[in-house]
């Protein structure tokens, strides 16, 4: 399966980087997958979820509230202002992981419609991850 | 004897300094290491924002996007008004360190007034503001206690100002002056000038061949925001930068001071050790005359 190069990189640091199968982004415009042999593009991101569907088949969300994603040569580079990843060993570390991810979309989003669908897609993203 | 117990005490006073600068330059040492982490950490978001912003601005300066002049691209050869934002330490005993940011923003201020450009001066760190202030130079704003705690809030915030007066037509450039990291024992000064983004060093015939291709459903508005972005985060880097190099020239400083002091103390305890012998052959010489003179 072909796979794509992806980095995830706040001013504090990387917190992603490794060959996935395919990445969907909230863009400005709407959610969008990129999968490999993407044409080059560049746009922003709103507050959303970022769901990485990793080669073995397992899926990781990282919560962010704004950003800049760059596709070139077969690599996205996602570059945030702030970013929780919704990841973590057991259920407390998850329920922590949620806590904050939320406390991030409310400092950003300004309309409560989308702060109740972005927190959706964040309940069920540790769902997901629970299961 | 009033010159030995002078030098004594001079001893004394000189080892006490001693063991502060030592204690200071522990602390600098401890002090750099995180900040140096953080920088290293950050130094990634910073360069590849800085590639996006480059590729971008390649971009629409080849014309390869058609239809926008966004003031933040557009070179200007000469402004009329510019905004020289400095960054130095809150604190002195870092040697040249605060004086090096100082004297680049003075070059960069005689060189615009030879040009006959307004210049509004904004200060980041007590020192140098304490300096232009002394000196009688206005200042725009003066902000204390960021540059020993960089703040990406704060950071932003204050920036904003500059990249709103921008966009308006205010000012017409935007520089940053500060004292960067290199390694443990150099600084680096960076003169960067961040509005409008620099396209000098893209090659036309090289973005002509990457595959980059702008969403321009918007284009002016995600331009903004994102040289919006751009703009805060380089404030935001240059401090984190300038925090990690003034603990490395403390550090430096320190240790040079202890050295010094250890010197001193070598060499007034060469001569307390020089006078108590006089003291010594001086009394000796008075009681040997005093048994001549008994004869």
């Amino acid at each position: 399966m072909d796979t794509l190069e992806l980095e995830v990189i706040t001013p504090s640091g990387l917190i992603f980087h490794g060959n996935v199968a395919s990445v969907t982004v909230p863009g400005e415009e709407g959610e969008f997958g990129v999968l490999a042999q993407h044409v080059g593009l560049t746009t922003l991101l709103k507050a959303g979820v970022v769901e990485i569907h990793k080669e073995n088949g397992k899926k990781e969300s990282i919560v962010i509230n704004w950003g800049v994603v760059q596709v070139a040569n077969n690599s996205v580079t996602v570059l945030v202002d702030g970013a929780v990843a919704i990841r973590g060993d057991s259920e407390s570390d998850i329920s922590k992981a949620l806590e904050e991810a939320k406390a991030l979309i409310d400092s950003v989003a300004d309309s409560h419609a989308m702060i109740a669908s972005v927190s959706a897609r964040i309940e069920s993203a540790a769902q997901s991850h629970l299961h | 004897m009033a010159n030995l117990k002078e030098i004594q005490r001079q001893i004394k006073s000189v080892s006490n300094t001693q063991k502060t600068t030592r204690a200071m330059k522990l602390v600098s040492t401890a002090k750099l290491r995180r900040a140096e982490e953080l920088a290293k950490r950050s130094r990634l978001f910073a360069q590849k924002t800085n590639q996006v912003i480059a590729e971008i601005a390649s971009r629409i300066n080849c014309s390869k996007v058609g239809g926008i002049d966004n003031r933040c691209f557009v070179q200007n050869d000469a402004p009329k008004a510019i905004d020289i934002i400095f960054v130095t330490a809150d604190k002195g005993l870092c040697g040249g360190f605060n004086m090096q940011t100082i004297k680049a923003v003075n070059r960069l201020m005689a060189e615009y007034k030879n040009k006959n450009v307004s210049i509004r001066v904004r200060g980041i760190g007590k020192k140098g503001i304490e300096y232009f202030t002394f000196n009688q130079v206005e200042l725009l704003d003066a902000v204390k206690n960021l540059s020993s705690a960089p703040d990406m809030q704060r950071a932003a915030e204050f920036m904003t100002q500059s990249v709103n007066d921008f966009n308006d037509g205010i000012i017409d450039a935007v520089y940053v002056v500060y004292n960067g990291y290199k390694n443990m024992i150099t600084q680096e000064l960076h003169v960067n000038r961040i509005l409008p983004v620099s396209i000098e060093e893209f090659d036309c015939d090289k973005a002509a061949n990457s595959v980059l291709e702008l969403e321009a459903y918007d284009s002016e508005k995600m331009l903004d925001s994102l040289v919006a972005k751009y703009a805060e985060y380089n404030m935001y880097y240059a401090l984190i930068d300038s925090v990690a190099a003034e603990h490395s020239a403390r550090m430096q400083a320190m240790d040079a001071a202890t050295n010094n002091a250890k010197q001193m103390v070598k060499s007034l305890t060469v001569k307390f050790n020089k006078a108590r012998q006089e003291a010594i052959t001086t009394e000796l010489i008075e009681i040997i005359s005093g048994v001549e003179s008994m004869k």
